[in-house]
């Protein structure tokens, strides 16, 4: 089946009559693209992918965890009641779905907040029709032009989308989408091969944690400045702080996005620090998402979306970083 | 993307719902308020804080070496051993090092705390059955096994001999004094140091990796639970090494910087292990198989 464009926003409209839509949408002040609840009237921004990531869909910057008094000791949940479509999602982003899906509901423990957001998401793909100059997802087990993943994947076949379902979920969007979808859909035009790639084998973990005391641990991160800015734009990352807001005798406990890169991350009260330098914090960022992740779930915890490399303000690059790995032994 | 109306559109549940003992089925990040009942002062900065739910019952059921997250309620929240369990209660021995534990420390009996686990793996019981354990601990670290050497006194026949080899700084800084002194040395065998003489000690002076050493302690058929400064433990490694003990025998038990506790938030991990479910108890040659973050 087949969507012809100049009916898209008549698509996301049916849509918007029973959940919240977010699309790729421009900041109202010029800033960085990323996914926004849609009003209804502005056209997505499809041009490339967003510079924030999707997470935040599933796991926002800052969220309400439980109410308390602290008089009385009463304690309530606050669980979010959320149902969204998000339309244009691409390859990368929905396969960082998969990770988040590993770390909150896997290993003996479901996040309930995590559970209740993503059970009310749906994902509508968009395959890519272009590469960016720091893509490089076709090396990390990404297809651009697939997300078999998402509930609903769409290509761009010039003046249509065609439309697959992959789910229930993605029938549904389907069905709802009947009158506006006409049969067709032209096979979409091979997605365009990363400018780039990289060796990201099933050795990679191994061979990374082969040069754990290496010294080019030092010299990487002699140019990081701890920003943290690649944990935040990072679609997989999902390290999060507990904090607690006080107004009289009640308060709210929340959760809120946290950086592996930061001192105080894992600085223990007394002041011991298990990674007390940027050197060992920069390795266990990139340990974490090309090795332990992979060792612990079996996926790689990066997808290839290069934003880190786009917007690290030292020119920190996770590529360059596995390009080191080349010819490292995986016994060490 | 923050949904506004986050707090007005709460599922509101009541507290009893999610006892910290469900907290598989229940949100694992809601905790139980739950009840101080009683507060040992057991050194100038450790106190033993006695818990129970509001109604009288034991907040859960912990084995040996396994941690509760306990909250100042409005302050924060932070992960510790479960030292001790009764018919109806659990305790935590706390040390003052910071803001949390501060708070901790000005509770009062009656006053409410937060409580969530059970979390973590425990002391492996039965795989020491019919082997003869040694304790060794330094100051606080003598918190997460005194659980296991309740356990071991419960079930004496089940175990082999026993003996606690235990130092602090000085005479004020040791804990579980009546343990130490009264309880113990009438059931197993009790070796206690202090690390500079003082007047009103007549028993051992000197650093607890020595001490253990010049007991020398046979490995024959014998497991070593250790824990106390990071320090402590890997001199008492080398000491233990020295006297024929392998890694495999030797457990300790670790602590970290914890928010969630289940794994999830990422601050815990010693390569891909989370210290909070995959620890807190590890045996030494399973740390050596892990990065040097400890």
């Amino acid at each position: 089946m087949e969507l012809k464009k100049d009916r898209l926003l008549e698509a996301l409209a049916l849509l918007r009559e029973g959940s919240d839509v977010a699309l790729p949408l421009p900041a109202d002040d010029g800033g960085e693209p990323a996914f926004r609840l849609w009003d209804g009237v502005q056209e997505p921004f499809l041009g490339s992918n967003t510079s924030l990531p999707p997470k935040e869909l599933l796991f926002p910057r800052s969220e309400g965890m439980y109410g308390y008094n602290l008089k009385t000791g009463e304690l309530s949940d606050i669980l979010p009641e959320a149902r969204t479509a998000v339309f244009g999602i691409r390859p990368c982003d929905v396969k960082s779905i998969e990770n988040l899906d590993h770390a909150f509901l896997e290993k003996g423990y479901v996040d309930s907040y995590y559970r209740a957001r993503r059970d009310g998401l749906t994902t509508i793909a968009l395959g890519c029709s272009e590469a960016a100059r720091t893509c490089f997802c076709d090396s990390m087990g990404v297809a651009p032009g697939d997300a078999p993943g998402a509930d609903l994947m769409m290509n761009d076949l010039g003046d249509a989308y065609s439309v697959k379902a992959n789910t229930e979920k993605g029938e549904a969007v389907a069905k709802l989408w009947e009158g506006l979808l006409s049969k067709g859909g032209a096979k979409a035009p091979a997605a365009p091969a990363c400018g780039f790639s990289v060796k990201a084998d099933d050795s990679l973990p191994d061979r990374l944690t082969a040069r754990f005391d290496d010294p080019m641990w030092d010299s990487l991160s002699k140019a990081c400045i701890g920003c943290g800015c690649c944990s935040f734009i990072c679609p997989t990352c999902y390290c999060f702080d507990i904090g607690r807001e006080n107004r009289g005798a009640c308060g709210t406990a929340f959760r809120c996005w946290d950086s592996c890169m930061f001192s105080d991350y894992s600085r223990m009260a007394g002041g011991h620090n298990p990674r007390p330098s940027k050197k060992e914090r920069l390795r266990n960022r990139y340990l974490h998402k090309l090795a332990y992740f992979s060792q612990r779930y079996g996926a790689t915890l990066c997808v290839g979306c290069g934003r880190c490399i786009d917007k690290c303000p030292a020119n920190l690059d996770i590529t360059r970083v596995m390009d080191m790995m080349e010819g490292v032994d995986a016994n060490g | 993307m923050a949904r506004p109306g986050g707090a007005a559109a709460a599922a509101k549940r009541p507290v009893a719902e999610a006892g910290p003992g469900a907290a598989r089925e229940g949100n694992p990040l809601l905790p139980a308020m739950c009840r101080v009942i009683k507060i040992t002062d057991e050194t100038p900065d450790v106190k033993t804080f006695r818990i129970q739910t509001a109604d009288g019952a034991k907040p859960f059921d912990p084995m040996p070496g396994q941690l509760a997250m306990l909250s100042a309620m409005g302050v924060g929240e932070a992960m510790f051993s479960v030292t001790a369990k009764g018919e109806d209660w659990i305790e935590s021995s706390i040390k003052r090092v910071g803001l949390l534990t501060e708070a901790l420390h000005g509770l009062s009996e009656g006053d409410m705390i937060g409580v969530r686990g059970p979390y973590g793996n425990h002391f492996p019981v039965d795989a020491i059955k019919g082997r003869d354990l040694l304790f060794v601990g330094g100051g606080i670290g003598l918190a997460p096994v005194r659980s296991l050497i309740r356990y071991a006194l419960e079930r004496r026949e089940d175990y082999g001999s026993l003996d606690v080899l235990y130092g602090s700084r000085s005479y004020d800084d040791l804990v579980f004094k009546s343990d130490i002194f009264e309880n113990w040395p009438a059931v197993c065998n009790t070796h206690i140091t202090i690390d500079n003489a003082e007047e009103r000690w007549d028993g051992h002076v000197g650093f607890v990796p020595s001490y253990l050493e010049e007991k020398a302690f046979s490995p024959e058929n014998r497991v070593v639970v250790l824990c106390g400064p990071p320090i402590m433990i890997k001199f008492c490694l080398e000491s233990l090494m020295r006297m024929g003990f392998s890694k495999e025998n030797v457990i300790t038990t670790l602590e970290m910087r914890m928010k969630c506790g289940v794994g999830k938030c990422g601050r815990c991990n010693i390569g891909s292990k989370y210290v909070c479910l995959d620890g807190p108890v590890f045996t030494m040659s399973e740390l050596d198989g892990l990065p040097d973050e400890k």
